[in-house]
């Protein structure tokens, strides 16, 4: 899942810890479901190049929460693995 | 000479105080209805200001003037196509950034607008300042501050806005994007300019080159030849970034409202965390979380069946005070028995409606406008996507527990049609307090509670895969959670004593006449002797097949009145309250199985017709009712091969 560029990887939103802050690169489109969720997303700020903060995750693969565009959203954990971040992992 | 008339929408994202200032501007001179054609309500008022008579619109929140959800599809065509003198844009000063996305959208509507800033108070406490001169000359629009939940800045607004509608209105700013996504707009812009369309061209610009269906459609009746240069453009711009066109769109906008927000406002990080962000952390905390919400939820169940009980008993007590008074005037004769028969009905009515649903609807009211209900949701989440629902349907499924009435409303919680659908569903299921009296009255107490706590796990058990398989059958898109948490406020008393105002009339409007019929129905059929040829009828099924009495068949019609009614009928029909005399323990158990799950009780069927309409509403009940049978019958035989 993990892809090396430049220095910084590529990972799923949902492998973040808390706390942690990483770079939207890309939305995975869900297969057959149109692109409903894709905009909704983008709606709220959530697009390529966005700054986005893992403030926690619920226990048992609960939703996360995350900081973005200086709002607090709540993101389902499916939803969470199709938003790829970029972050710098030594 | 009559009053001159002016039409104002107020629109921004949800929760930035758009119904508190509704209220304020429209006090009680509300309607509310339904969009025509629409599931999307429809918040309509009147104040008279100036001379002036000024219907107030206050349209769904949202996040953009797409077409992702209804809401955002009847928004965008009142504002675009029914074209209101202004439009009031609310925006949360706290944050700027995501409400000034909406913002301009509006703008490229190019409509008439002025904007509240609303929630100055919030956007303080966290160390947010706002250059408001600086904003309005960057926007071209006229932006008041206010504190929508004080009444601050209110009437400055209305005035503002009534000024704006006299003096003919500027027109906003040209929000420009970046490089080249402006000269394309741009060019699409020319080609359009010459078409005569009931849109901005610069809008219809955007949205082909955010591949809308809607707007395509239209312009493919005037011009193909422009939606295929359109297409074209857009293959250019995602082949120069990488992304698709609707992507690259979204983020040139949002690059654009960053900018402007980050121009206005000038950001002090208090010291230490505000109390609404201690609230915040406590109450999503990974272990603590839990208990709170669990402590929290059992209070107010507690608070609202005491409170329940005691004023429906005391409503009984009072309401059936008079049945002397009205057997002297009508007698007790045919006539009587009738018109008292319709009397019981709103009485049934009244003590289930008022004492339950009005302090249900103050409380999820409260817990929404504060910003619990989207901690409760956050925490749930989990446990609902089993049942392909998200963490927001917890909360009618945990009401149902209660009333399923209740339960059925606050479905409106959910997103989509089909969710609000499931979980509905799913709420009819929950046994009720009326269903737990059944339950505890007749197996707990004469067969053990061993015997009825299994069956509140069967219950659970079929409420669980009965949800699951309404998922899997139901068509569309289970959707995952996506959703704001903002930070919590005091909630705005009047509006939330108006909104459940208005719901409680609503329901009354909806249950009454159906409850009325009901039981004058059951009463006509009492007094024409029909009941025991029904029960006749109804034996194959009762005593063949469920191995009951003959007489549970009357019991069970007079349960979809009110549940509890199964048991208080079986007693005066049997003669006796002692079922162990009259009743098998089998019977006993199929009976109360069969009564937990056969139909949502009238009342409850009036919720889902109100919510789902006639077709759906009958579906569940007719399914429920086939499900209780079977089910009824094939734990008759297991129990029986058992030797129970």
């Amino acid at each position: 899942m993990e892809r090396q560029n430049s220095g910084r990887v590529e990972v799923p939103l949902s492998t973040l810890r808390d706390g942690e802050s990483g770079v939207v690169s890309s939305i995975t489109p869900c297969h057959g479901r149109g692109w409903g969720f894709e905009k909704r997303l983008m709606d709220l700020g959530i697009t390529p190049g966005t700054k986005i903060t893992v403030v926690k995750s619920a226990p048992f693969h609960g939703p996360v929460e995350i900081l973005v565009r200086g709002s607090r959203l709540a993101l389902g954990r499916g939803m969470a693995d199709r938003i790829l971040v970029e972050v710098d992992r030594k | 000479m009559r009053e001159k008339k002016l039409v104002i929408a107020l629109a921004g994202n949800a929760n930035v105080g758009k119904s508190v200032i509704f209220n304020y501007l429209t006090g009680l001179h509300q309607h509310i209805g339904n969009w025509p054609g629409k599931t999307v309500e429809r918040a309509e008022g009147t104040l008279h200001f100036r001379g002036y008579t000024i219907d107030i619109i206050d349209l769904p929140g949202i996040y953009s003037l797409s077409t992702y959800s209804l809401e955002e599809l009847v928004s965008r065509n009142y504002i675009a196509v029914e074209r209101p003198d202004l439009v009031i844009n609310v925006i949360d000063a706290s944050v700027l950034e995501r409400n000034l996305f909406f913002t301009l959208q509006l703008i490229e509507l190019e409509t008439p607008m002025i904007i509240a800033l609303n929630q100055m108070d919030i956007a303080r406490e966290k160390g947010i300042e706002i250059d408001i001169e600086r904003l309005e000359k960057i926007l071209k629009v006229p932006v008041i501050p206010t504190i929508a939940t004080k009444g601050v800045g209110v009437f400055q607004l209305l005035e503002k806005a009534v000024e704006m509608i006299e003096k003919g209105t500027i027109k906003p700013a040209k929000i420009e994007y970046g490089g080249e996504v402006e000269e394309k707009v741009n060019d699409l812009v020319k080609m359009l300019e010459k078409l005569q369309l009931k849109y901005p061209p610069r809008y219809v610009a955007i949205k082909l080159l955010e591949g809308d269906q809607e707007i395509e459609q239209k312009v493919n009746w005037i011009s193909p030849q422009i939606v295929s240069t359109a297409k074209e453009i857009a293959k250019e711009i995602e082949r120069l970034h990488g992304h698709s066109c609707p992507t690259v769109i979204t983020s040139e906008r949002y690059e654009v409202a960053g900018c402007i927000a980050r121009e206005v406002q000038r950001l002090v990080v208090p010291a230490k965390p505000s109390i609404s962000e201690k609230l915040h952390n406590i109450t999503t905390h990974k272990i603590i979380g839990y208990p709170i919400m669990i402590s929290l939820l059992l209070l107010i169940f507690y608070l609202i069946f005491t409170f329940g009980n005691y004023t429906s008993d005391l409503l009984n007590n009072i309401l059936y005070g008079y049945k002397p008074l009205f057997t002297d005037l009508f007698g007790s004769g045919f006539l009587g028995t009738i018109v008292w028969g319709a009397i019981e009905g709103v009485i049934a009515g009244t003590t289930i409606a008022l004492p339950y649903i009005v302090p249900f609807y103050i409380i999820l009211y409260l817990l929404e406008d504060s910003g619990y209900l989207s901690r409760i949701a956050f925490l749930m989440d989990n446990v609902m996507h089993k049942m392909g629902l998200h963490g927001k349907a917890f909360i009618p499924v945990m009401l149902g527990f209660g009333c399923n009435v209740p339960a059925c409303l606050g479905c409106r919680i959910m997103e989509t049609e089909r969710e609000r659908l499931i979980a509905a569903f799913v709420s009819t299921l929950v046994p009720c307090a009326a269903r737990s009296v059944i339950i505890l009255g007749l197996v707990g107490a004469f067969m053990g509670i061993q015997w009825a706590l299994m069956l509140y796990i069967i219950d659970l058990l079929i409420i669980f895969s009965l949800g699951r398989l309404a998922f899997k059958v139901l068509p569309g898109e289970p959707t995952a959670l996506i959703m704001e948490m903002h930070d919590y406020k005091l909630p705005h008393f009047g509006t939330v004593l108006k909104e459940t105002w208005f719901r409680v009339a609503e329901f009354i409007k909806i249950a009454f006449p159906l409850i009325i019929v009901g039981s004058l129905a059951i009463k006509l059929a009492e007094s024409f002797g029909l009941l025991e040829p029904i029960a006749t009828i109804l034996s194959p099924v009762t005593v063949t097949w469920l191995g009951l009495p003959a007489v549970t068949g009357i019991t069970l019609i007079f349960g979809v009145l009110r549940k509890e009614l199964t048991l208080v009928m079986l007693a005066t029909l049997m003669g006796t309250a002692n079922f162990a005399i009259v009743l098998t323990p089998v019977q006993m158990f199929v009976l109360a199985l069969v009564a937990m799950l056969y139909i949502p009780c009238v009342a409850t069927i009036a919720a889902l017709v109100r919510e789902f309409g006639w077709k759906k509403a009958s579906f569940i009940a007719i399914f429920e009712i086939a499900f209780a049978i079977i089910l009824g019958g094939v734990t008759f035989r297991l129990l029986t091969l058992a030797n129970i």
